[in-house]
């Protein structure tokens, strides 16, 4: 959850704010952020202080795993053994959306690369662009909605669409989170905070290609289950 | 999101009023926070408790509160929802975990604050925020009233969902030098446990809620209701919908047991080992104790199923699963009396509870082997019986745990001591109130279920039961008037009791007792504490002390034994 950690903290830590540290090739750029100082200002050895971010991503996404798999079960248990289901007809726009959100997490991945070539107008190009990406898969999904109910679909209609409706608006409102998150990283000046730039950037590609993966499975669920 | 700018600076400016207690993102604030919430809800549900035994027993009574609010059975229902989850979430789930651990778990490790305090504050006000409606759900109309109630508990998932995380980053990251996981104490491994444990489960309560939430507001039909499923033809919806949601909802209800108990597993196991002057007997195996009550806790939840109907083979599985938890159990006890045996004990209140705590443990889980089989659970099961067994296991050992930690922690928590006497006085009673109540609750279950032919012996047994039911009630009247000693003691002692100048008032060993008694708001003032050794040496050969603080570097540590021969 990237969107709630927010870090007002004491003195110490500041002064050593880790480039890399949760694996990913992650140089840090130039400006102030070089890992390791003497030894003697460090707190452990081996251990920088933003490794609590990629701690709480890891953690936070199993948790966030955890809720979707007891959604999943609930379907499968609900699927098998009702017959008041009726399969949801999928819209069309639901497979451009899909193809939008996984080109999102590769200008992501291009971003980052950029990033770690020190090209920062590349960066924010490029990470403008996946933000946009992820508000076009918002959008589009909201379109899909409203092709549903024209349909006659509603979230009341019958078990399979209200699964269809609480999938999509339970993954949408994280997505929606995870845009805030990238709106974030695009937006803060990093220059005296305790997260660095190349971390934020990080953490929040963590969460995003999670919300992407998550989607592919949600999707393959959905639709091998109607 | 991150705002490193405001309230930076919390550690060093001394602040007033509002942003003090309101908007202070300092770990001690909210962990005391926590436990003023759980003392008020813990009295809240204690005077809930006493309405329903006195019309379990006097059903034309006249009762102040519920007579009010139309006596119908409705209502006596909603008295028992609040009872339960006030005790549960807010006072069970609350005060061991976030309540003592927020406070202690970075003063253990050494950390001066917890990972991500802004996402603690926030945790702190829904947790507030979820207490607010379920009170308020027992206030309003039954249908409106349920709905509240199922709000509240998804905000509670949320903080309870932040509160874990938080936790284990802590635990995981901010670790002072030297802090080691073997070094760490037995208190913040149970913490740690508990908070990964929490991450996993509260996520399926929160889907759970989310979907009821759902079929209520939105007239959707993941959990379709009874009355739709008869109305059907049965091979429309088969059984195994109807219990759906059953299943979600024990899903995390078994491991929230546990999520309970195993904070005051720790602080038992701190309690004893520090009172007997002697370390952890055995403590590498508590640790895997303690993992093995999470991994097992998570697997059980099919064990509240027996009866519904599942695969034959399914019950088995559960219920082996089940039993096995008695073996972390069986470790935790036989290192509690090893840890025991031949010590030099200090008997005092807060070692008191913690013993009180392991008798009612044991009694209270030997009728949980009961529970565990599948055949004799159908034949003991009855409301009786399982109120007397987790009420003995899990409520009151679990507030015993917690009435030790405070006894415990309370000259740290506000540089005064609680009154012994009257701590031992309250003890005392106490004890023998729950046992004089939750005893014969299983006799009760049991006189219930053994289908008395009139004549037989039995039959002025069962006659007795309604006897045994008045017998419970004026006991409970008795034991919650005694809690009014623990009030006046802990409100006294507040502004009265006898000062705790030293810092280390318990002489033990941990890092919390290396700091000044309140803890300043920086915890370890300028330079950072650094760990050197276990969190259990208690009576080393050849030192002068009968403990070794962790924070005492070696060549301290001689200096001390030359000057002490």
């Amino acid at each position: 959850m990237p969107g709630t950690t927010a870090i007002p903290d004491i003195e110490l830590i500041v002064e050593n704010v880790g480039g890399g540290g949760g694996g990913g090739p992650t140089p840090p750029p130039g400006g102030g952020d070089d890992g390791d100082g003497d030894a003697g200002k460090r707190r452990r050895p081996g251990r920088t202080p933003s490794n609590r971010y990629y701690t709480g991503i890891t953690l936070g996404i199993v948790s966030i795993l955890m809720f979707f798999m007891a959604l999943a079960s609930a379907f499968l248990v609900r699927r098998g053994t009702s017959g008041d289901w009726i399969p949801v007809h999928f819209p069309a726009v639901l497979w451009l959306n899909t193809l939008a959100l996984i080109a999102s997490s590769f200008t992501l991945e291009r971003a980052r690369r950029a990033l770690s070539r020190l090209d920062l107008s590349g960066f924010r190009k490029l990470w403008a662009v996946t933000t946009s990406l992820g508000a076009l898969f918002l959008i589009g999904q909201l379109v899909a909605w409203r092709q549903l109910v024209a349909q006659g679909v509603f979230m009341a209609s019958n078990p399979a669409s209200s699964f269809f409706y609480i999938f999509t608006a339970a993954h949408g409102v994280h997505l929606l989170g995870g845009v805030g998150a990238l709106l974030y990283v695009l937006a803060r000046k990093f220059d005296n905070t305790r997260i660095a730039l190349p971390t934020a950037a990080e953490i929040a590609s963590y969460y995003w290609h999670f919300m992407d993966g998550l989607w592919v499975f949600l999707l393959t669920l959905l639709y091998l289950g109607k | 999101m991150d705002n490193n700018d405001s309230g930076a600076n919390h550690s060093e400016t001394p602040q007033t009023g509002l942003s003090r207690y309101v908007f202070s993102t300092n770990h001690k604030t909210i962990g005391l926070n926590y436990l003023w919430l759980a003392l008020f809800s813990v009295f809240l549900g204690m005077a809930m408790s006493l309405l329903m035994r006195i019309h379990l027993v006097w059903p034309g009574a006249h009762l102040p509160f519920l007579s009010s609010l139309d006596n119908s059975p409705d209502r006596y229902a909603a008295l028992a929802t609040l009872h339960g989850s006030l005790m549960v979430f807010l006072v069970l789930t609350a005060a061991p975990q976030a309540g003592f651990g927020n406070y202690f778990l970075p003063l253990q490790i050494g950390a001066r604050e917890m990972a991500f305090p802004t996402l603690n504050l926030l945790a702190f006000w829904a947790t507030l925020a979820s207490f607010v409606g379920l009170t308020g759900a027992f206030l309003i109309s039954t249908q409106s009233g349920i709905t509240l109630w199922i709000v509240s508990v998804t905000i509670f998932c949320s903080a309870s969902l932040c509160n874990a995380l938080n936790f284990s980053v802590t635990t995981i990251d901010l670790r002072a030098q030297g802090m080691t996981l073997p070094r760490l104490p037995l208190t913040v491994w149970a913490w740690f446990i508990n908070a990964i444990l929490g991450m996993l489960i509260f996520s399926i309560l929160l889907a759970a809620c989310v979907c009821l939430l759902s079929d209520r507001l939105l007239s959707t039909h993941f959990f379709p209701p009874l009355y739709l499923l008869a109305s059907q033809p049965g091979a429309v919806v088969t059984s195994a919908v109807s219990i759906l949601w059953q299943r979600l909802f024990w899903f995390f209800a078994q491991a929230e047991v546990y999520v309970a108990i195993l904070p005051c597993f720790g602080l038992v196991t701190h309690l004893v080992s520090t009172f007997s002057r002697k370390p952890v007997w055995k403590e590498r195996l508590v640790v895997l104790a303690l993992c093995g009550v999470g991994v097992f806790g998570f697997c059980v939840w099919g064990q509240h199923m027996f009866s519904s109907g599942m695969n034959p083979f399914s019950p088995l599985v559960f219920s082996l699963l089940a039993s096995s938890l008695g073996l972390p159990a069986t470790i935790l006890l036989v290192s509690w009396l090893g840890t025991l045996w031949n010590a030099r004990i200090q008997l005092n209140t807060s070692m008191l509870f913690a013993l009180g705590f392991v008798s009612l443990f044991l009694s209270g889980g030997l009728s949980g082997i009961f529970l565990a089989r599948q055949d004799l659970a159908a034949a003991a099961v009855s409301d009786d019986f399982i109120t007397g067994h987790f009420h003995l296991v899990m409520g009151v050992a679990a507030t015993f745990a917690i009435l030790g930690a405070l006894f415990f922690w309370f000259p740290k928590l506000f540089g005064r001591r609680l009154n012994e006497p009257l701590g031992k006085l309250h003890f005392w009673i106490t004890f023998a109130g729950v046992y004089c109540v939750f005893m014969p609750m299983h006799w009760l279950g049991l006189i219930v279920h053994s289908r008395v032919s009139p004549g037989s012996p039995l039959a002025s047994v069962a006659a007795a039961g309604s006897a045994i039911r008045t017998f419970i009630t004026v006991a409970i009247l008795l034991t919650v008037f005694a809690q009014g000693l623990f009030l006046i003691n802990f409100l006294w002692s507040l502004f009265r009791g006898e000062k705790t100048e030293e810092c280390n008032f318990w002489r033990a060993t941990t890092l919390e007792w290396s700091v000044p008694s309140p803890p300043p708001a920086n915890d370890f003032g300028p330079s950072d504490p650094v760990v050197y050794r276990g969190a259990y040496e208690f009576s080393v050969p050849d030192v002068a002390e009968d403990f070794v603080p962790q924070h005492l570097a070696p060549e301290q540590g001689a200096k001390a034994r030359e000057s002490g021969q």
